[in-house]
């Protein structure tokens, strides 16, 4: 085949045609075989472009697609980009991607909007696919919003229900805000240099001064980041996003569509070795971020959200790491992150399954034994997201505090302090979620303790599968793989002796966790009860997200809808135009009125203006004979 | 000589006595200035030598048009606010108007028109000659001027006709 | 100056027209103006030898005679119905 990267793209949208057009005429055996088959089509196509791109000595391959707009010298292509970043970043899409998709054939089935599901899926992975394929920002950008798009027809999938349609809304709306600095970036980059291609982009910054200021570039694609990637302050819609069923979750809000901010700045990576203010100010927000959502996740009680404040709070730490320089370890943790994090929002779901749809953690409990394969599974991907070696998440967590604190670019032990500070938490919380859930007495309501089952085959499978992953994945060193591509940051000299310490510190972090976990919830979790009493109102604060969506709505929602109602209608529309065209019609009437006052039947008023206009034409004719 | 001083002396008479029909409050006295300015035209058109249209004056104008006037007014009760008031809320500027319009066609007339009598009697109008004139020469404005007085005599039939209706 | 005095009657009849409120009155000043033309066009078919303008002048009394006979009708018909001669009375076409 002579253009593989085109067909990646495009077999998930054909997956997307044929479910979305046939698939309820078809039944779901169909559309089964075609949403899962097509994306593992696309993975093993996949696969063979790494082998050919390693064959041929790492040079990028690039296929275009489609010419769309020549305008003189320059081009708008649809065209491809395969390097080492490219590889990684399709392989986890479309690898995890085929794992949700099975993983969702047991999840939804009997869903009456099974094809409609699939269609959805397969229409993301087509704009995921987009996205971290395209060349040029363009490309990636149409990716971006398609997987915006993908993103609110799966989060309010069950639209009847007005909750589930309006969190929909709010990821899409929060998306489009941040999209607004990512347009304002690439305008200026195209203003200066004439090409979105990001190659040719990133050359152009590395290369001498550019045309314009790298780091106002460089914080107008991040304030896209921001919003695609759930930092603060477009953080808002993650949470509620877990409207969605739980594979869209696992799939879109954790593996992949959330990673499109990190891939675009280590995409990007040229601009922002150039722009030492961008990459601090990534690195301080990721580090608010991380530090601020593992805050919130240490006392939610529904087991999905406490899923969505971790990934936001695993996302800050890979901007941390972007934001000091090491694009790789970013990536590197965006890799293990996408294992344990599927695993851990698929197990949830498998939980949530069992337990007959209740999400509160607060009625589980006891479910280790009952639910054997999903509590395995997800303890693994838990010890892997706290850090506990020598699971994945270990490698590439400790990497980022490595980096954090002693990169020549951004470290700083403020910064390490922080993050050090949310792995504590990471631990303490996700410990704090397997306890309640899978430990202890059961608190569960009698009907549902007689449904408890474990999942069907096609769900434990594909758990299985990311445990494993989540073990053994982080023996693979993407870091070392993207060398060529994306160079570590220099380490300051004075700081090299802490390196094995700050391993240690690592492991000791993530073991400090369970145990605090062990203390506060062992044995009938009192201790837990008492501090909660102990520091209300520091619990109201963080159950109520620091009161996040209420200040927005009070700042900005309601002075909008103040400024549409009184300035826009009533003023605007009503007052002004409304008023100017009742105004000219009553000024018509009114003339017509007074005007109506010379026929009042009275003939003397008749005959005087009859001489008045005698006179006058006699006077203007005889003027002008 | 004597010519030039009664034709003054009737045009005269005819301004006064409508300017009379102006003024004067009982409807009968303006139907009799009226008549008397009629008359007094006849007299000018004698002295100008147009008998014809001198007697077709009198007989016409006074004898028909007047007469039915007068009768009107002496079947109407014409003691009713009109009498009281004469002038409508118009006087003023009807009055300015007019004057108005007199002084422009006066002023336009000056310029144009020579003011040159010719010789009274002309044979043109006597009642032979201009029957002759008339009946060959506008013998379709004859036609339909006897068309209109049909209609008029249709008309008044018809006014007639609707009121007897409603009596019997 | 014939011409003067013809336009002097005509203007009299119209002001006549315009500021008195008796109906039958009106009528006989329209009756005036009808004489003041006449009264031109007899000067002018004097003074240019011309049978047209004597002609003009009989058919003139035709139409003022022919007027007469229906506007006097017209004028009872409205007295018996508001039974005042005021023309300010009848002003039902306003409007």
């Amino acid at each position: 085949m002579s253009q593989p990267l085109t067909a990646i793209v495009l077999l998930p949208l054909a997956g997307f045609l044929l479910n979305g057009l046939l698939g309820n005429r078809l039944g779901p055996r169909f559309v089964s075989t075609v949403g899962c088959g097509l994306p593992i089509a696309a993975f093993a196509v996949a696969v063979k472009c790494l082998l050919d791109l390693q064959a041929a000595g790492a040079t990028p391959r690039i296929d275009l697609a489609y010419s769309w707009l020549v305008t003189g010298d320059n081009a708008f292509e649809i065209a491809f980009y395969f390097d080492r970043l490219a590889a990684v970043m399709v392989l986890i899409v479309t690898g995890v991607g085929s794992l949700i998709h099975l993983y969702s054939t047991g999840y939804m089935k009997g869903d009456k909007s099974y094809a409609r599901y699939f269609a959805y899926l397969n229409l993301f992975l087509f704009f995921m696919l987009l996205l971290v394929l395209g060349r040029s920002l363009l490309v990636l950008f149409v990716g971006w919003e398609g997987v915006g798009l993908a993103s609110y027809l799966l989060i309010g999938f069950w639209f009847e229900d007005p909750d589930k349609a309006r969190a929909g809304k709010k990821a899409f709306i929060t998306n489009r805000i941040g999209d607004a600095g990512f347009l304002l970036g690439m305008f200026v980059i195209y203003q200066a240099l004439g090409t979105l291609d990001m190659d040719r982009v990133n050359a152009a910054f590395g290369s001498g001064v550019p045309a314009v200021s790298a780091s106002l570039v460089g914080i107008l694609l991040f304030i896209g980041a921001t919003g695609k990637s759930a930092q603060i302050p477009l953080h808002v819609w993650l949470p509620d996003a877990m409207a969605g069923p739980t594979p869209v979750s696992a799939l879109i809000h954790a593996a992949t569509m959330v990673t499109a901010g990190v891939y675009l700045v280590a995409r990007m990576s040229g601009i922002y070795v150039n722009a030492p203010e961008a990459s601090a100010l990534i690195a301080a927000i990721g580090a608010a971020t991380a530090f601020f959502a593992a805050t919130i996740a240490v006392v939610q009680t529904d087991i999905k959200k406490v899923l969505a404040y971790s990934t936001i709070s695993q996302l800050g730490f890979m901007f941390v790491a972007a934001g000091v320089g090491a694009y790789s370890v970013a990536i590197f943790h965006l890799y293990t992150h996408a294992f344990f994090k599927a695993c851990l929002f698929l197990g949830a779901g498998s939980v949530i399954h069992a337990m007959s749809g209740e999400q509160d953690i607060r009625k589980m409990g006891g479910l280790a034994r009952k639910i054997p394969v999903t509590f395995a599974t997800f303890t693994i991907a838990t010890a892997a997201i706290a850090g506990i070696p020598p699971l994945a998440g270990f490698f590439s967590k400790d990497e980022i505090l490595w980096f954090a604190f002693a990169s020549s670019r951004g470290g700083s032990g403020l910064l390490y302090g922080t993050i050090a500070t949310t792995a504590l938490l990471t631990s303490f919380y996700m410990f704090r979620l397997v306890w309640l859930t899978f430990f202890g007495r059961s608190r569960l309501t009698p009907e549902v303790e007689h449904h408890v089952h474990e999942s069907p085959l096609s769900m434990t499978s594909v758990l299985v599968v990311l445990a494993i992953l989540s073990a053994i994945g982080g023996f693979l060193s993407i870091p070392h793989f993207l060398e060529s591509l994306l160079p570590l940051p220099e380490i300051v000299p004075a700081l090299e002796r802490y390196e094995t310490p700050l391993v240690v510190a690592s492991i000791v972090l993530a073991f400090a966790g369970l145990g605090a976990t062990a203390y506060m919830y062992g044995g009938g979790a009192e201790r837990a009860e008492r501090a909660r009493l102990r520091f209300a109102t520091l619990h109201r604060i963080l159950s109520g997200k620091y009161y996040v969506d209420e200040a927005y709505d009070a700042l900005i929602g309601r002075p909008l809808v103040w400024i549409s109602e009184r300035v826009f209608l009533a003023f605007g529309d009503r007052t002004l135009f409304d008023g100017t065209l009742h105004g000219l019609a009553a000024l018509g009437r009114r003339t017509a009125a007074g005007l109506a006052r010379v026929q009042n039947g009275n003939l003397h008023l008749y005959a005087l203006l009859a001489l008045f206009g005698i006179i006058v034409s006699i006077a203007w004719g005889w003027r002008h004979v | 000589m004597i010519e030039t001083v009664l034709l003054w002396l009737f045009a005269g008479t005819a301004l006064a006595a409508a300017a009379l029909m102006l003024v004067l409050r009982h409807p009968m006295r303006v139907a009799l200035a009226l008549s008397a300015t009629m008359l007094s035209l006849a007299g000018v058109y004698a002295l100008l030598g147009v008998h014809v249209i001198a007697i077709f004056q009198v007989l016409i104008y006074v004898g028909a048009v007047m007469v039915f006037m007068v009768y009107a007014i002496m079947l109407l009760d014409v003691r009713d606010y009109s009498f009281a008031r004469r002038f409508s809320w118009l006087l003023l500027p009807g009055t300015l108007a007019a004057i108005a319009f007199v002084l422009i066609l006066a002023h336009a007339f000056w310029q144009g028109v020579p003011d040159q009598p010719t010789a009274a009697g002309s044979v043109l109008f006597g009642i032979q000659e201009f029957s002759i004139e008339f009946l060959n020469e506008y013998w379709l404005h004859f036609e339909l001027v006897s068309v209109l007085l049909v209609a008029a005599v249709v008309a008044a039939l018809a006014v007639l006709e609707v009121g007897r209706r409603r009596r019997g | 100056m014939l011409i003067v005095v013809s336009v002097a009657l005509f203007a009299l009849g119209l002001l006549g027209v315009i500021a008195r409120r008796n109906v039958l009155v009106m009528l006989m000043c329209m009756e005036l103006m009808l004489n003041g033309v006449n009264l031109s066009l007899v000067t002018f078919a004097q003074q240019t030898a011309s049978a047209a303008g004597a002609v003009l002048v009989f058919l003139v009394f035709v139409v003022a005679t022919a007027e007469i006979a229906i506007a006097i009708p017209i004028v009872l018909l409205l007295v018996r119905r508001k039974a005042v001669l005021d023309l300010d009375a009848y002003t039902d076409l306003k409007g």
